[in-house]
């Protein structure tokens, strides 16, 4: 089990890899953490002429908070992510969904902004960031632009990316007061790629009803997939008033999950309700607690 | 009810003794297959069918040979002919079996089929080559499934016009059915288990090394029974037995899958010596997970009758195994085996059977840890089936049917002879340390708040150390080096389970010497005496038994001499910690290395027509089999919302006879168990109707971690075995008896939904159409 | 394809090679470096048997290419404890508890748990187990590694107190 032969370079600046990347195109690969496409590589399911290995700019790493945007270098790793205060306080769902992320080991070197462009559908990253709202910003040797995460995932696998560009970073805007999150995911063993998973992000108002909420499945479509329907049956409800149970049912009924060697489509979809009332109930738990000025003290 | 005498200093046999093999191990300095380098030495690796049967029309190299660092390609036409024989062959009356090739010629029988050999320089070359050999294949219909095969209009195998491999049945019995007809119950009900992989970590592999001038084949193996191996590349390779030599250094497991040596193995050693330079071939996972030999894939249906109280009045069996196209051992032997011994720890008289094996398109089935264990997959869940049927509790109905010692000696309905066994008290002692009747408490509690746990219960009788054949009789030498220090020669086949701790342990026992002055050097054919390696739970019995004569006999001749040298008799002395001495005259002794040292470079004080030296070799010729019993209790909890099934508790009662080690029968024990949670919950090695695998990584082939085994607790009832130390075997049994606790557990957890559990492995989405199926029906 | 110079420093021991730049850093290690401690096992970053510190974190070393390690400082099973020295307290810990048979996973295992018990010095049960899972062994059912850990824990913890 050993890779076909490739050229590699490891640039230290972006705009040796953007060079790169204009300059092979279709034929390179951007090499991130590499936890996915070293072993599609060694299996060959994958080849490339060349390779760009970006783990060598420096510039590709570092979490900041911008305004009300936590901005995550696409190189920085996701043991760091998950360890990381800013993170934490920022953006706990993103921390908490690392630790679903294969184990430690895969963590140190797998990278979010890997993880993301790789778009595999049942994994965290990808569906996280659209749960949140994020943005990647890409470049290539023509310039810079902002994707949503919603317009960047297309399909198993396949991104809005272009082949010269690179991600660069990870927007990740902070939600605000009376906000609260889960993520769970369903899988065969600890650390495995999920049979379904979800995350939601909600926030309240005053009174306990619903202001915002971003409610998104994974492993059970081509991409992650955010719940509109709903989503928007559930705007300006009162929490109290909600028949969970009723609402993920049918918010997940025309589901048309595939099915593969470690579960039936029909499976995804039988558990996809639960699990989605499951992270609902999580989530308004949560951003009532963190509304309770009790609870925020005692953070 | 021991009879067997304890040695008599047993200060390491019973203890729990660290392992001779840990300090290399741990350091990085093991030798593996993929550590050993020669000079000179290339790499091979293997074009394999992409289809699971189809015509060769054309295969073309051109390409291939022109990648730089490519040494030779050869697919079966060129290679097959240099083989003197058929690899193996198992044909008999009634019995066809295909003609077993080094590489396929013709056609391809299994997707992974092994279609053309690459050597090259190194491993990345070598498979650069192999993927550009074109291989024009025209598709023929494959034959896929067990409970197809039969059916199918397609054949696995040219020039055998049916896929059944083997059909027999136990004749026409009145009394069977006469038993039948007055049971007040008949339940009849199938079982089945789905295809699994014995997954060593460290896949097959070995280096060949055709030796010019000395004409001599070397084989770095990695195996559990060089001896077999050098028998094996001597027959196939026309050699003289004495022209070939095996060694086996560290081994990364076997579990079965490394006892017969298979079609890439001989490839590579033919082609080493075609060009006289060692090959190394190392089977990379996904070749292991789809072309090493696969196991289980079988089914059972059980008629048992019982009577009002559920005490078993007649059984009658009958299995069907999948062997697939190539089986490494004769397509009987899965079902036979089974068959054979599913009469298990209960009393009934009335049996019959039947048996049948069918070849597919895929890869061959061979011996996995415990391979006739369908038998207690089967009678175990069905005496749950049949206790829930007639509403007696499930410990209770095993225990109205459990062999009792007064019992013994009991002859089986199909002849096995059981004398010192203990399967009652197994029972007993793993109910009562898993709590049995507090769990029934805890379980009624949690029903009624809706939560769903289970306790399942699987009792067995385990043959261990069959001795036929090859793996009849076990030799050792045990020698003592001139300084007084140990070596211990034999014929076994450690590939992990630790005998160079626990043959050290009976020999120093014996020879009353320090354990670190003792050695086992085994694995090399030119260095230890023929032994039958390991396979059947040998090793502790056969090879521990005849560890223990052979020290006896060389203990006899150290005392004798020192006897001589002290001027005191023999039976007057004692060995303890290397130094030997007159019993009562502490003044009186002398040194174990003094007294090889004259056995060697003293020949004048030795007494009157001793031979000089201290070695002994013995061999052994052990019973036709020894009896170990257990009893595995587990505990669970299944979500009824997503079918996920955890364990929460797992306790093994289990007599292995007297133990030379309890952590080692303790970490046999654990790693058969968790072989076992990976057939009932997790590992599937799944074929499509196509005979395409589906599981061909370590992504989808799913192997338990840390977090799917739970703490494992042991209870140790000690009966000894009528063999020299005692000891009865323990490799298998807790992969035996796994599956059946943990569904009878899964089954019982979700009883209150009418959901009855039949088959493996229950992934969620398993579990959850069974709670689907029983809602709706 | 051309092959680059690589330097990388193992166990304290510089080690400079011309590699292709697809060869794994594991079989850089096992080949070029003739370090045959490390393990493979699965060859696409399941089983973890490849588990290498690199730059002191735990990393599969089938999941890097050689290249990529120019530069770096490797811990391998060799060099966790001196040459002819005592015994980390994580093999310590496997040796007392059984936590190897086979060994051909324990590479893995000693050198994850190493860097597993630096962030967690003081595990629970569960975190141990949680920790470890990213590791596959077919021979010891984890029942000795679980102990293993848990011993080699309390060993350091002796150690420090001591």
């Amino acid at each position: 089990m050993k890779a076909a032969p490739f050229d590699y370079a490891a640039p230290t600046e972006v705009d040796e890899a953007l060079a790169l990347l204009d300059e092979f195109a279709e034929d390179a690969k951007v090499l991130a953490g590499g936890q996915s496409l070293v072993p599609l590589l060694a299996l060959r399911m994958s080849r490339f002429d060349q390779l760009v290995d970006v783990n060598r700019i420096e510039a590709l790493r570092g979490i900041e908070l911008v305004g009300e945007t936590l901005v995550i270098g696409a190189m920085t790793r996701q043991a760091t992510i998950e360890r990381d205060e800013e993170v934490r306080r920022h953006a706990p769902l993103l921390a908490e969904a690392t630790r679903y992320i294969g184990h430690f080991q895969i963590r140190n070197r797998g990278t979010i902004g890997g993880s993301i462009a790789h778009a595999d559908p049942t994994a965290e990253y990808p569906a996280i960031a659209l749960t949140l709202g994020a943005e990647v910003e890409v470049a290539s040797v023509r310039g810079r632009r902002r994707i949503d995460a919603g317009e960047l995932l297309e399909s198993a696998y396949t991104t809005t990316l272009e082949p010269e560009e690179l991600l660069l970073s990870v927007r990740v805007p902070v939600w605000g007061a009376r906000s609260g999150f889960a993520v769970h995911e369903i899988a065969r063993r600890t650390g495995d790629f999920a049979l379904v998973g979800g995350a939601a992000a909600v926030t309240l108002d005053e009174a306990d009803a619903v202001a915002r909420a971003h409610v998104v499945l994974f492993g059970v479509a081509d991409r992650a997939i955010r719940l509109s329907s709903l989503e928007a049956a559930i705007a300006g409800q009162p929490v109290d008033q909600l028949d969970l149970a009723e609402l993920a049912r049918e918010a997940t009924a025309e589901l048309r999950p595939p099915s593969d060697v470690q579960a039936t489509g029909a499976y995804r979809r039988r558990v996809a309700a639960p699990l989605t009332e499951r992270l609902l109930r999580t989530a308004f738990v949560r951003a009532r607690r963190a509304g309770d000025p009790t609870e925020e003290a005692a953070r | 009810m021991s009879t067997v005498e304890k040695p008599s200093a047993a200060r390491f046999v019973g203890a729990r003794v660290q392992r001779r093999e840990d300090p290399r191990l741990l350091s990085g300095h093991g030798q593996y297959i993929d550590d050993v380098r020669l000079p000179g030495m290339l790499h091979a690796t293997f074009v394999r069918s992409p289809l699971a049967r189809a015509r060769i029309v054309a295969i073309d190299l051109e390409h291939a040979l022109a990648v730089p660092g490519v040494v030779a390609i050869w697919d079966g036409s060129a290679l097959n002919g240099d083989a003197a024989t058929p690899l193996w062959d198992w044909a008999g009356e009634g019995t066809p079996f295909p003609e077993v090739r080094a590489l396929a010629e013709g056609d391809v029988r299994f997707a992974g089929d092994p279609v053309a050999i690459v050597i090259a320089r190194d491993r990345y070359v070598a498979e650069d080559a192999a993927e550009l050999v074109d291989v024009e294949y025209e598709p023929l219909q494959a034959v896929v499934g067990r409970e197809l095969a039969e059916a199918s209009t397609g054949r696995a195998h040219d020039g055998i016009d049916t896929n059944v491999a083997w059909s027999a049945a136990s004749p026409t019995d009145p009394a069977l059915e006469a038993a039948f007809a007055a049971s007040a119950h008949v339940i009849t009900e199938t079982f089945r288990q789905q295809r699994h992989v014995n997954v060593p970590m460290e896949p097959r592999g070995l280096v060949a090394h055709w030796e010019r001038g000395a004409e001599q084949l070397t084989v770095y193996a990695s195996s559990q029974n060089p001896h077999q191996d050098r028998e094996y590349f001597a027959r196939v390779m026309g050699l003289p037995e004495h022209h070939v030599r095996v060694i086996m250094r560290d081994v990364g497991g076997g579990f079965g899958q490394k006892i017969f040596r298979t079609r890439e193995e001989t490839a590579v050693a033919l082609a080493s010596r075609r060009l006289g330079r060692p090959v190394k071939w190392i089977e990379d996972r996904q070749e292991n997970l789809m072309a090493a030999n696969h196991a289980r894939d079988e089914q059972m249906t059980l008629r048992v009758g019982v009577d009002a109280d559920g005490v078993i009045t007649a059984i009658h069996a009958s299995h069907l195994a999948d062997v697939g196209a190539y089986p490494l051992m004769p397509a009987m032997m899965p079902g036979f085996m089974a068959l054979e011994v599913l009469p298990g720890p209960y009393r009934f008289a009335r049996y019959g059977w039947a048996g049948k094996s069918v070849f597919t398109n895929t890869s061959g089935i061979s011996a996995y840890r415990g391979p006739w264990m369908m038998e207690t997959v089967a009678r175990e869940i069905m005496m749950d089936v049949v206790a829930r049927e007639i509403g007696v509790d499930p410990a209770e109905i095993r225990r109205r049917n459990v062999i009792q010692t007064e019992d013994l000696p009991y002859t089986t309905p199909t002849g096995r002879e059981y004398d010192r066994i203990s399967p009652a008290q197994t029972l007993e002692a793993a109910l009562e340390e898993i709590g049995y009747e507090r769990f029934r408490e805890e379980q009624a509690r949690a029903r009624a708040e809706g939560r769903y746990l289970g306790l399942g219960i699987s009792t067995y009788i385990e043959p261990t150390a069959g001795a036929q054949g090859p793996t009849g009789i076990e030799a050792a030498t045990v020698r003592v080096e001139p300084s007084g220090k140990v070596n211990v020669l034999m014929g076994t086949g450690s590939h992990g389970h630790s005998l160079e701790t626990t043959m050290v342990q009976v020999v120093a026992d014996q020879l009353g010497v320090p354990i670190e002055d003792v050695r086992l050097l085994q694995g090399d054919t030119a260095v230890s005496p023929y032994g039958g390696g390991t396979a059947g739970s040998r090793s502790a019995v056969i090879a521990g038994g005849v560890a223990r004569i052979s020290a006896i006999k060389l203990r006899e001749k150290v005392l004798e001499l020192a006897g001589h040298l002290l001027e005191a008799a023999a039976a007057d002395l004692e060995i303890e910690d290397g130094t030997i001495t007159v019993k009562g005259s502490p003044g009186s002794s002398i040194a174990f290395a003094d007294v090889a040292r004259i056995a060697y470079y003293d020949p004048s004080r030795l007494p009157e027509g001793m031979e000089p030296g201290l070695e002994s070799t013995s061999r052994y010729s052990a019973p036709p089999a020894t009896y170990a019993n257990s009893t595995q209790v587990c505990t669970c909890e299944v979500d009824v919302a997503t079918g996920e099934v955890r364990l929460l508790d797992y306790v093994v009662g289990e007599d292995c006879g007297v133990m030379i080690n309890p952590m080692v029968v303790e970490g046999q024990i654990a790693g058969g168990v968790a072989q076992g949670i990976g057939g009932a919950l997790l590992e599937h090695l799944a074929y499509d109707e196509t005979g395409n695998p589906l599981a061909i990584t370590f992504k989808d082939y799913l192997l338990p971690t840390t977090e799917d085994v739970p703490d494992i607790r042991y209870v140790h009832v000690e009966t000894p075995s009528n063999t020299p130390g005692g000891h009865k075997g323990v490799g298998e049994g807790g992969a035996i008896g796994a599956p059946a606790a943990i569904v009878n557990a899964v089954a019982d957890a979700l009883a209150p939904l009418g959901v009855r559990v039949t088959s493996q492995p229950l992934s969620p989405d398993r579990v959850l159409a069974m709670i689907d199926d029983a809602r709706s029906a | 394809m051309s092959k680059q110079l690589i330097s990388v420093r193992i166990n304290d021991e510089l080690f400079e090679g011309e590699v292709e730049p697809r060869k794994t850093l594991a079989d850089f290690i096992r080949e070029d470096c003739t370090l045959t401690g490390t393990h493979l096992a699965c060859e696409h970053g399941v089983c973890g048997a490849c588990t290498i510190l690199l730059d002191g974190e735990a990393v599969r070393s089938c999941l890097m290419f050689a290249v990529q390690a120019d530069g770096a400082s490797l811990t391998t099973l060799e060099g966790l404890a001196p040459e002819g020295g005592p015994m980390t307290p994580v093999q310590q810990g496997f040796m007392e508890h059984h936590g190897l048979q086979c060994g051909f996973c324990t590479p893995g295992f000693v050198i994850s748990a190493h860097a597993f018990l630096r962030d967690h010095p003081d595990p629970t049960e569960e975190e141990i187990r949680e920790g470890l899972s990213g590791n596959l062994c077919r021979c010891t059912g984890y029942q000795g590694i679980v102990r293993a850990v848990q011993r080699a824990a309390e060993i350091t913890r002796e150690d420090v107190t001591a």
